[in-house]
């Protein structure tokens, strides 16, 4: 068997911008070559403000997912406010630790916006240890190549359009050189407006 | 509420071994789980002189050969008065450290006073020890108390040593060379932050597993001075990063 | 049949709906020296009176305002003993909860659980109730003080000014002519000890009462007052 964090491949990807922060993934589901479905979306929307996307195991993504999502909405009632991303993030990182020796295999990243409309990411290994830079974060099978491309693309201070322009065209570059993501993509614009979700036209192969 | 946070407090060696066997089994044929987690390689450097204890350490941490974050922070905050500069597995010295810190500052409400670098150094320690060296966490705990300053490592497997100036990392022998060369009893204050950012400085250019910037904390009786950043030694100028 | 015939266990209703022990619980709560909670503006105040019994006892050793976390403090009337008891979960549930969320606990989220652990002690069996009601003070999520009642029964509720003990109903008629909205923290301390006078016998000294606040000119983290602070305060 290989590799489970590469089994089922995937890519997300996050980028902040102005006042706003976009996040994307690709949406293939494969078995090692094998491509199972092309509909497996590996972001989730939290609430309004905070969204999470997770690269790896699909078990495990979907396990993680339902996790956290119990401890969002318990949040949610007991406090009457919603979970700002910031405090998401940690209780991910929690959550992940607390499976020291038997890890999910799943590498998440959050995108969310404070109530004051300043944008936030943070990307996290298996167990927890989170990184919060302040241009991008990426995670999954093509998460290396997609670094590459950020790295040269993303400047200080996008407007939205434009960090989602950008954003799309270095996922893109990145996951087009990855036999293991692609098939299409989904990104979600997240601005003190409100939330816009696009299909992302893609390579079929 | 809370329950598994509650019982780590009380009992931190407990950590759950759900889906180890399952782990176990899906990773037979794949020997290379250990590299997708992130670690520091490192160079972090603790040293005692005339007034406190000063900290530093650099900010780069890896994944296999991937840069994952150039400018992380490896200062832990353990107390007002202590801290604690990790290497290794980055979930563990965040962890570990977090996990003390909590304990010490329940232990401060108590008591009402601030808490000692033996007690944060015996908490660390005991819990490595429990864990046999399966926590990958190389520490640098430094801190001012009641009784003094103090500076101790506290290597995975839980021995500790205890020495007015210390390195750790994977660029711990190229910071040594500076330290043993120009390190004297009773620095000042200035001298000791230049000395301990040459060291920084000596791993981010030697070592690959460090690299970016310099940060340093200085504890001294009277207050503590974090400064994030202090050298950019890997970042051309200009560049924000 | 008799009402006393169900107090024997605290988990056995009496015909008329009561559960014996609790009452019992809130008689010893009325018992207790008298504390107070006064919500301002830009903060928020605890003031307790300490009952010294004796001149031999050291003073300082006596505390009835407690540090629960950074920006949360409690008070108590009724017994100390239960009040160590609740103070130690609290302040465990208080860093249990920055550990997982990586942010300071509520005050409204310290009171819930306080009022959880107090709830559980009248349904389960082999325990009493608590003897002790809490006022707890802090900082809200979104960054304004609160101020909240927890009483043995495990109910509690958020106030504007309350207090609990012995004095309990006088000072409560005294705070509602008293408080007005938009109170600074100087002048809700300045109430508070005002309140305590009327139900204290004798005058007021800082050996005889405590205060804690959060707020105002005494930033956002709870502090307990020093001697000499409410030397000014009462002066």
């Amino acid at each position: 068997m290989s590799n489970p964090f590469t089994l089922n491949g995937g890519t997300v990807l996050s980028m902040k911008g102005k006042n706003c922060v976009v996040i994307l993934c690709d949406t293939r589901l494969g078995s090692q070559y094998e491509t199972v479905s092309t509909s497996f979306p590996k972001i989730f929307k939290m609430n309004p403000r905070v969204f999470f996307g997770l690269a790896g195991l699909a078990s495990d993504v979907i396990t993680l997912h339902h996790k956290l999502r119990f401890h969002v909405n318990l949040f949610q009632l007991k406090q009457e406010r919603s979970m700002p991303p910031h405090v998401f993030s940690k209780l991910v990182s929690t959550t992940l630790y607390e499976k020291r020796f038997g890890s999910f295999f799943a590498q998440p990243i959050i995108a969310g916006l404070h109530d004051d409309g300043s944008p936030f990411i943070s990307s996290m290994d298996s167990i927890g240890a989170t990184t919060e830079p302040e241009d991008f974060v990426v995670a999954g099978t093509g998460a290396d190549y997609v670094t590459g491309a950020c790295e040269k693309y993303w400047e200080k201070d996008m407007e939205p359009r434009q960090l989602l322009k950008v954003a799309d065209k270095c996922l893109q570059a990145g996951v087009n050189r990855d036999a293991f993501s692609g098939w299409g993509g989904v990104a979600y614009l997240i601005t003190p407006e409100g939330v816009e979700k696009f299909d992302l036209k893609m390579r079929q192969d | 509420m809370y329950t598994l946070e509650k019982k780590l407090l009380e009992e931190p060696k407990k950590t759950s071994f759900t889906y180890s066997e399952r782990n176990a089994h899906l990773l037979a044929s794949s020997k290379d789980l250990k590299k997708t987690f992130l670690k520091t390689g490192t160079t972090i450097v603790g040293m005692i002189f005339k007034d406190g204890v000063v900290l530093a350490a650099d900010t780069r941490s890896t994944v296999d050969k991937i840069v994952a974050d150039k400018n992380c922070e490896k200062l832990h905050f353990i107390s007002e008065n202590i801290y604690c500069a990790g290497a290794g597995v980055a979930a563990d010295t965040e962890h570990i450290t977090e996990m003390v810190s909590s304990r010490l500052s329940l232990h401060s409400l108590r008591s009402g006073e601030h808490p000692r670098v033996v007690s944060a150094m015996t908490m660390l320690k005991d819990h490595l020890f429990k864990h046999m060296g399966y926590l990958t966490a190389a520490l640098i705990l430094g801190g001012v108390d009641a009784t003094g300053p103090h500076l101790y490592s506290v290597w995975p497997h839980g021995s500790v040593d205890c020495l007015p100036y210390l390195t750790m990392g994977s660029g711990s022998v190229a910071a040594m060379s500076f330290l043993e060369a120009r390190y004297e009893d009773g620095l000042e204050e200035e001298a000791a932050i230049g000395l301990i950012g040459d060291a920084i400085e000596a791993g981010i250019l030697n070592d690959l597993g460090s690299g970016s910037n310099v940060d340093i904390v200085v504890i001294k009786k009277d207050g503590t001075r974090m400064m994030r950043n202090v050298r950019k030694t890997g970042t051309i100028s200009g560049d924000d990063e | 049949m008799q009402e006393s015939a169900y107090s024997f266990s605290l988990t056995t209703f009496s015909p008329s709906g009561k559960l014996g022990q609790i009452d019992h619980a809130f008689a010893a709560v009325a018992g207790g020296s008298t504390s107070i909670g006064i919500k301002a503006v830009d903060g928020v105040v605890l003031a307790a009176e300490k009952k010294i019994r004796s001149e031999l006892i050291e003073k300082e050793s006596v505390i009835k305002v407690a540090k629960l976390s950074k920006y949360c403090g409690v008070t108590y009337a009724g017994m100390g003993p239960d009040f160590r008891v609740l103070l130690k979960e609290g302040r465990k549930d208080a860093e249990a909860y920055r550990v997982r969320f990586g942010e300071e606990c509520p005050v409204s989220e310290v009171s819930r659980n306080l009022a959880q652990v107090m709830q559980e002690y009248t349904q389960s069996g082999g325990v009493r109730p608590f003897g002790c009601s809490l006022l707890v003070i802090g900082k809200e999520a979104d960054g304004k003080p609160g101020l909240f009642q927890v009483d043995p029964s495990g109910s509690f509720f958020a106030w504007k000014a309350a207090c609990v003990g012995h004095g309990a109903s006088d000072a409560q008629s005294y705070l509602e002519k008293r408080y007005e909205e938009k109170l600074g923290l100087d002048d809700a301390i300045h109430i508070a000890l005002l309140t305590l006078q009327e139900s204290f016998d004798g005058k007021l000294t800082p050996e005889s009462c405590e205060i804690g606040v959060c707020g105002g000119k005494y930033g956002s983290e709870f502090r307990r007052l020093t001697m000499e602070e409410i030397d000014e305060y009462l002066s």
